[in-house]
């Protein structure tokens, strides 16, 4: 047993603390400016039904740890998945190779201590007390509840997936932190057949929780909106085409700055140069009333983080405050290059990967407008409720999102539903294009995963109503 | 761990997993070597290397059917594995289309020779030889002689896996590949605060596939001269030459509709389709999974089964699904194959430098940007990069544009087939040529 407090968490690595010391000595035996060894065990269960059967399941289990040498903005890691000294003793070597190419100044371990983390996910049960047993009926009260709602559908999909990760983090500047992260994802999606014409709708819910939060509420919501999505697309046009307003709904329209501003804001892009917003800290970006940030500290959210996979303190960063672009999100490397602490952004998929700076929940704050005055003042327009995906280029600033679903606004109302459609623009530019924002901020629950470098982590986003000036619709209506 | 030693591993799972209860196992036993490195500012920026083994088991226990992965091989923590995946599929219920596929389907269509997707010299290679390659690289980015340069990263990479595969119907084999990957990424300043970028990467399964040092910088330099500048256009249709490396986008639309279980959900604009005319008679497009060398050839498809080539649109009429084993039983159908391997569309005549001069306006597309399809109706809209050509001269970089239509409305107007194969990805396509396309911009 470790005779650091509060690591409970190694038992299921079967490493003992002179185990681990030993790694960390052997990582930083050539000398480095920063260090760490992050232990991971990840177990996970999906369960499925289709066709009203309940027939499939997936379970998983990993576990391993990486090595990570940072010497000033030059990394070098190595992971095993084979908890032996031996194999992460080699791990510490091929990590440590980096001291050689670059000027690593001799690193002292410090005594190592263990520290206590937030506590934004408190759960009841953890998932692997939960038996498949129990996974079962929710899935099929989503497929029996789905087909009773529309005579039309054809086809009903339901899923639920869930997951415990424990992660020990033990850094060479002698901090310690454990933390248990659980996840939960519940998905329903179906498929509607009316007069010839077919279309598919789905509807997801995620979070850092336990059974407990699929409430009846939940629940109803997930069956509900799955079908009024197929059932919306049955109904729908091809988008118009070229740039004109677009009123973005509250809620999952967050994707909207994950893309525009929030990757140009990680801050390896910007000491690399390559980000549209690396001159632009402190200078006005947006009107008056935008306030955007990134929080990991939101209670159970998809992106909430105790501590970051480098064991920094999590916060809510201030991205935009009134108009004015204010802070970069910083993992430690970027933190010690520009001088500043880091913003608890410094995240992995998992220990196969180094850290880089990434979003956790990222929002818009509210502003004065009443949503339906904000529709009220377009003509013509789009609206747009959910999202499937987005995608931006950094250094030009150019992104885009994919709407699947939207309606057209016409003379300030709502009218028919469009088809799924891409939306591009520029990301300063339609910051600040934005004309009004609502008062009615709404964080998605939605399975948003984000993507970066090959490393995929979870994400929350949020939005209150919000009007763009212009956008390019990517419609096909001739 | 040495292939016998995979190959080992894998027929104890099984054996155990029969033995705890199960009536079908099948058990994949992976290990793979990963190494990177990446240079910038005349220094590496980042250096990963790992050695990384997983299992995957798939089970029928009493008609009931789950899967399961892992990372922890340590015996006792695998038996406790085996023993909850075994307890867990028991509260599922039974379905009737699940099963291995029949002994007599399965097996190896070609030698690991034959196929030959593994360089010896990845044994051979060290890390002094990744840092040379790189430095290569980085000095002819530097050599590019650009003064707009804000960064440039230059990347090289390589890896290696061993599986092997064992089934309660008798299969065992043991599979082995590689692949090389190398390329580069640039970033330059332009007046008014923009910093466009290009990128350019090339992987192949034998390093002496891959394109020389020179050629790869050479090549980053010219997508950064095609980004800068960039602005969107009038919205309208005008022709489209979509290039050789982008069509994966466009051709990916097909994906979804064309599989089993899209057409068992209803899920695929293609249902009904089989037999008839999808695209314009231009296209045809083959699967290969026995391509030597190829990115994603195969001696064996993901149920076990003989590999073989097979065209799946000849001359635009559609002639093969993907369905696999469960799909097949579910649809009433033998099976074909559940997953693409590698994609050919065979070379037409003339370059795509020839084909352009003829069209007073075109929009050449060679990257995008967002976007997506939707299987169920096969309409897409995707953000897209390129230059608007006339009479094949470049003459206005592209952004904030999209590229929107139907599936089968855009492969019926494909009107040309360029001669300049991408060989450097599982799809190998020449530049294709489509009348007719619906660009939206201003």
């Amino acid at each position: 047993m470790s005779a650091v407090p509060h690591l409970d968490h190694f038992e299921r690595f079967g490493v003992t603390e002179n185990e681990w010391r030993r790694v960390l000595a052997e990582a930083t035996a050539l000398g480095a400016d920063d260090a760490d060894l992050y232990f991971e065990h990840t177990t996970a269960t999906a369960v499925a039904l289709s066709d009203r059967i309940v027939n499939s399941a997936h379970t998983s289990v990993d576990v391993g740890v990486g090595v990570r040498v940072v010497v000033g903005d030059q990394v070098g890691y190595a992971y095993t998945e084979e908890l032996t000294l031996p194999a992460m003793l080699e791990a510490a070597r091929i990590a440590r190779e980096i001291a050689r190419s670059g000027q690593a100044s001799p690193l002292q371990v410090v005594g190592l201590q263990a520290r206590a983390g937030s506590d934004f996910y408190p759960v009841n049960r953890r998932w692997a007390e939960v038996d498949v047993s129990e996974r079962i009926p929710l899935i099929r009260a989503w497929e029996e509840a789905a087909f009773a709602a529309d005579p039309r559908i054809e086809k009903v999909q339901a899923n639920l997936s869930d997951a415990d990760k424990y992660v020990v983090i033990v850094r060479a500047d002698g901090k310690v932190v454990a933390d248990y992260r659980p996840m939960t994802r519940g998905g329903v999606s179906c498929v509607l057949e009316d007069g010839g014409r077919r279309e598919a709708g789905g509807y997801g819910v995620a979070a850092r929780n336990d059974l407990s939060w699929y409430t009846p509420e939940r629940q109803e919501r997930l069956v509900r909106e799955a079908v009024k999505r197929a059932s919306d697309a049955l109904l729908s046009v091809p988008a118009p085409a070229g740039e004109m307003p677009v009123v973005m709904a509250a809620g999952s329209s967050g994707i909207l700055l994950h893309e525009a501003i929030g990757h140009g804001m990680e801050a390896d892009f910007n000491r690399k140069g390559i980000s549209i917003f690396a001159d632009r800290i402190d200078t006005r970006i947006a009107p008056n009333e935008v306030t955007i940030v990134d929080d990991g500290t939101l209670p159970g959210a998809r992106g909430a983080v105790n501590v970051d996979d480098e064991g920094s303190e999590t916060e809510k960063t201030v991205l935009v405050e009134n108009g004015t672009l204010r802070t970069f999100l910083h993992d430690r490397i970027s933190a010690r290059h520009y001088g500043v602490n880091p913003t608890g952004s410094g995240r992995r998929e998992s220990f196969r990967h180094p850290v880089l700076p990434r979003m956790r929940c990222t929002y818009m704050e509210n502003g004065p407008h009443d949503p339906s005055e904000i529709i009220k003042s377009v003509d013509k327009g789009i609206y747009c409720e959910s999202f499937q995906n987005g995608q931006v280029a950094i250094g030009a600033g150019d992104f885009a999102f994919y709407v699947r679903q939207g309606y057209l606004i016409e003379n300030g109302k709502l009218t028919q539903p469009v088809k799924d459609v891409n939306l591009i623009g520029n990301g300063p530019e339609v910051l600040a294009a934005i004309e009004m924002v609502g008062n009615d901020l709404a964080i998605d629950e939605g399975g948003w995963t984000c993507g970066k470098d090959g490393q995929s982590v979870p994400v929350s986003q949020g939005m209150p109503t919000v009007k763009v000036g212009k956008l390019s619709v990517g419609g096909g209506a001739r | 761990m040495t292939p016998e030693a995979l190959l080992d591993l894998a027929t104890r799972v099984e054996t155990k997993a029969r033995e705890l209860g199960a009536s079908e196992a099948g058990v994949a036993v992976s290990t793979g070597t990963h190494t990177t490195l990446q240079r910038r500012e005349g220094k590496v920026e980042r250096a990963t290397s790992a050695t990384t083994r997983g299992l995957g088991v798939s089970l029928l226990v009493d008609g009931r059917y789950s899967s399961h992965n892992t990372s922890d091989l340590r015996p006792e923590a695998l038996d406790r594995f085996l023993e909850q995946a075994v307890a867990a599929t028991r509260f599922l219920e039974p379905d009737p289309y699940r099963g291995q596929a029949e002994g007599e389907r399965c097996g190896r269509a070609a030698s690991e020779d034959e196929l030959d997707l593994y360089d010896p010299h990845l044994e051979a290679i060290t890390a002094e030889e990744r840092a040379q390659i790189a430095e290569e690289i980085e000095t002819h980015v530097n050599g590019l002689g650009r003064d707009d340069v804000a960064s440039a990263s230059v990347y090289v990479a390589d890896g290696s896996g061993t599986t092997a595969r064992v089934m309660s119907n008798g299969f065992a084999e043991v599979t082995r590949g590689g692949w090389f990957a190398r390329g580069g990424d640039i970033t330059a300043t332009e007046p008014g605060g923009k910093r466009p970028e290009a990128a350019a990467y090339y992987s192949a399964r034998h390093a002496s596939d891959l394109p020389d040092n020179a050629f790869i910088a050479h090549e980053i330099g010219k997508r950064l001269q095609s980004r800068l500048g960039s602005k969107s256009i009038e919205s309208g249709a005008y022709p489209m030459l979509l290039a050789n490396r982008a069509t994966g986008r466009i051709l990916g639309v097909l994906g979804g509709p064309l599989s089993g279980g899209a057409l068992h959900q209803k899920r695929s604009c293609l249902l009904d389709k089989l037999g008839e005319s999808i695209a314009s008679n231009k296209l045809t497009l083959l699967d290969d999974p026995l391509r030597p060398r190829g990115l994603s050839s195969r001696p064996f498809d993901g149920d076990g089964m003989f590999a073989r080539p097979r065209t799946i649109i000849d001359r635009g009429v559609l002639q093969q699904y993907y369905i696999g084993v469960y799909h097949g039983r579910k649809l009433g159908t033998d099976p074909t194959t559940g997953g693409r391997s590698n994609w050919v569309v065979p070379a037409g005549e003339r370059s795509p430098e020839e084909i352009a001069k003829a069209f007073p306006k075109a929009i050449w597309v060679d990257g995008f940007m967002g976007g997506n399809s939707n299987p169920v109706t096969g309409d897409f809209s995707f953000g897209i990069r390129g230059m608007l050509l006339e009479h094949g001269e470049p003459v206005q970089s592209l952004s904030e544009m999209n590229v929107s239509g139907n599936l089968l409305g855009i492969l019926g107007r494909l009107t040309e087939v360029a001669n300049d194969p991408w060989t450097y990805s599982s799809l190998v396509t020449p530049t294709l040529v489509f009348d007719d396309v619906q660009f939206s911009g201003l």
